[in-house]
């Protein structure tokens, strides 16, 4: 592609010089007929005078000397030349200067000029005009029958190169003036589109200038014009979306790096404590399998952060199956029930059984697991968790409730969000990661599905899940 | 010397807590913002350890309550947070130190002892009062030429009165500074170990060092 200026500069110099070539045809032709006119009255009145000098007696014709000696016959330089014709076509009369020459005889009608252009023996351009006239009758013989037929015709040819050199002269003007305002109108073009298109170096130079760790930046330029005021408009709100994505991504990163830290805090702290005097064996082991849980944790972690990593990449593959949710349900639930027992929460799973999702088996249930999880985690002693579900068209949705939530609406909105946890429940730090929910919504997604969040009563937590329905065709 | 850990991640909790007790100090300890806002504004702890992410209350706000009612602790934040931006406005919102996790314990223990000598206005840790001579790095403790061998109770005691040599300290003081929230000891304890120390560091025929001042406490190196 090439580029604006050179486009430009090519188009401001086309369009000047077809108006210049337009325009100078129209003054050369313009003035070449003014001048080519001129010539032409001027030969036409030269013809009239040696016409009205021709007088007929009988059958002589008689041309009064002092026509005949008429200045324009006798110039050397730009000679004229006159031959008479009777209508017979034999030659009347002839300018001496003629010697054994002839011109050309023409004629139009009855006494009207007609003109011609023609080359003269010696090459030089001439112009000649013919003129049919009847001759002034010798007053002694008035028979006008006879003059009528005695019709004669009279050329007279004149040398016309001061014309030509006039017209070439006007010629190579026309040519030097064209090629001058070309040559000038090329440079002011140059300047001006440079200027005009100063804008866009002067963006161009502060886009430069954005360094990809300070996205803040924005393209500032005060007096942008209207035309590049849109382009720069867009560009800041990429920069901003760019900005966005980048401090999200950093914020993640940083977040996992203050995860790990806690844990690893944890365990350097506790094998330093371990060895900073002899201890027996039994302390030694209660060391290490205090280590060996907080590795367990991290481990969580870290298969989630992973998980989380690929399925932001798309890299997770999925077999879809028909799976009967109320027994995918069932097993889920059974790591938990001791616990729920234990604290005397009381599980309901209401789904009835010819519910039927199409899904991967491994994945939902990972979700299912995470879900009843945090669910025991935090009802409250003696609490509700239930689980139900019911067809739609295409779709299943499935809700998983629980009591006892102190979150607000807000923070219910946020429970999706990596590492986030209602700070107020967290009971025990670094066992949950704040990862469970934020896996279990890529998850979903991922899976062609939908969850939200929502607090029902002052106290109930419900997640809502839609699953693809039996019937939903399967994309990978 | 008497701390107050506050720290929500169990494990560290734990080992911090066995590592500061161990190291001769009277320790405190709580998971929960509100609670470690309410021992400390009960207790005058020499040191406060002071995680920022907690459940029910978050580090920074216990912070500005407690220098809001002019609580003369020290306090050290323990966090994970590493910025800048996170250190200079823990130190600005009245901290004295700040310590990143994950953190070498010896660190901890060389900072934590730094605040106390800066809260006793006691820049050598090296004291010596009258031929006596203690060395608050190595908690090791001489009289003249001989070394004096005291159990880690009888060293922070000692050490105590000897940050504030000079001054009469009450029983209570003692009692708030030396044992624990949850400790079952009684106050006649601190008149038992007084009786252990001076057992321990007077010499027959030299100037005592550890005076009892009738109803108001003790003073060490005290000019009679």
């Amino acid at each position: 592609m090439r580029s604006l200026r050179t486009r430009l500069i090519i188009g401001i110099i086309g369009a000047m010089l077809l108006l210049l070539t337009v325009f100078s045809l129209i003054v050369y032709s313009v003035i070449r007929r003014a001048l080519v006119n001129q010539f032409d009255q001027s030969l036409a009145s030269t013809a009239r005078i040696l016409a009205a000098s021709v007088e007929m007696d009988g059958d002589e014709i008689d041309l009064e000397l002092d026509v005949q000696q008429m200045p324009e016959f006798q110039r050397p330089d730009r000679p004229s030349y006159y031959q008479l014709w009777r209508h017979d076509g034999t030659v009347a009369a002839k300018s001496p200067s003629l010697g054994k020459d002839d011109i050309l005889r023409f004629e139009g009608p009855f006494s009207t000029p007609v003109f011609r252009a023609f080359q003269m023996r010696n090459s030089r351009p001439g112009r000649a005009v013919g003129f049919k006239f009847s001759p002034r009758a010798d007053s002694r013989d008035s028979n006008r029958q006879t003059a009528i037929q005695q019709a004669l015709t009279l050329v007279v040819a004149r040398d016309a190169g001061g014309l030509h050199r006039q017209l070439s002269f006007l010629q190579s003007l026309l040519l030097v003036a064209s090629g001058v305002t070309i040559a000038l109108s090329v440079l002011i073009a140059a300047f001006v589109v440079r200027q005009g298109l100063r804008p866009l170096d002067s963006i161009a130079a502060e886009i430069a200038a954005i360094k990809e760790d300070d996205l803040a930046v924005r393209v500032a330029t005060a007096s942008v014009p209207l035309e590049i005021a849109p382009i720069k408009d867009r560009l800041n709100e990429l920069l901003s979306r760019l900005e966005d994505a980048f401090k999200r991504e950093r914020r993640f990163t940083a977040d996992v790096a203050h995860e790990l830290r806690t844990p690893l805090a944890g365990i350097r702290s506790t094998i330093e404590v371990a060895l900073s005097r002899g201890r027996d064996t039994a302390e030694y082991q209660t060391v290490l399998s205090e280590c060996l849980a907080i590795v367990e944790n991290m481990q969580i972690m870290m298969n989630n952060l992973l998980m989380i990593a690929r399925l932001d990449a798309c890299q997770v593959t999925f077999r879809h199956e028909q799976i009967n949710l109320l027994e995918q349900v069932d097993s889920c639930w059974g790591p938990f029930s001791e616990k729920a027992i234990g604290r005397e929460i009381a599980f309901a799973n209401r789904v009835p059984n010819d519910v039927t999702v199409n899904s991967d088996r491994d994945n939902l249930s990972m979700v299912l697991s995470n879900l009843l999880n945090n669910a025991v985690e935090y009802t409250n002693d003696a609490g509700q968790i239930w689980v139900a579900a019911q067809n739609t068209d295409e779709s299943v949705e499935v809700t998983v409730g629980n009591t006892g939530c102190r979150l607000t609406n807000e923070q219910a909105a946020q429970v999706f969000d990596c590492f986030w946890r209602g700070d107020s429940s967290r009971k025990d730090a670094g066992v949950h990661s704040g990862l469970g929910l934020a896996l279990v919504k890529r998850i979903i997604t991922a899976l062609n599905g939908a969850v939200t969040a929502q607090i029902d009563q002052p106290d109930t937590f419900k997640i809502n899940l839609t699953l693809p329905g039996p019937h939903a065709a399967t994309s990978d | 010397m008497r701390l107050l850990v506050i720290e929500d991640y169990r494990p560290l909790r734990q080992s911090l807590t066995k590592g500061l007790r161990e190291a001769g100090f009277a320790v405190d300890i709580t998971g929960n913002g509100q609670e470690g806002l309410w021992y400390a504004m009960g207790n005058e702890y020499d040191v406060i350890i002071l995680d920022l992410m907690l459940p029910g209350m978050d580090g920074l706000s216990i912070l500005r309550k407690l220098r809001a009612k002019d609580r003369q602790s020290h306090v050290l934040i323990l966090t994970a947070k590493d910025t800048l931006e996170d250190r200079i406005k823990g130190l600005d919102l009245g901290a004295d130190d700040y310590l990143v996790k994950p953190f070498a314990f010896k660190e901890l223990l060389a900072r934590v002892r730094a605040l106390l000598r800066r809260g006793y206005r006691q820049k050598n840790p090296h004291i010596k009062i009258k031929g006596l001579r203690i060395d608050l790095t190595r908690q090791r403790v001489w009289r003249g030429r001989d070394e004096i061998s005291l159990t880690p109770r009888e060293y922070v005691l000692l050490e105590y009165l000897a940050m504030r040599a000079g001054q009469t300290v009450s029983r209570a003081d003692i009692w708030e500074h030396v044992y624990e929230f949850n400790s079952s000891a009684s106050s006649n304890v601190v008149d038992v170990y007084i009786g252990y120390l001076r057992k321990k560091l007077e010499r027959p025929g030299k100037p005592s060092l550890i005076r009892t001042v009738r109803g108001r406490g003790y003073t060490l190196g005290a000019q009679p």
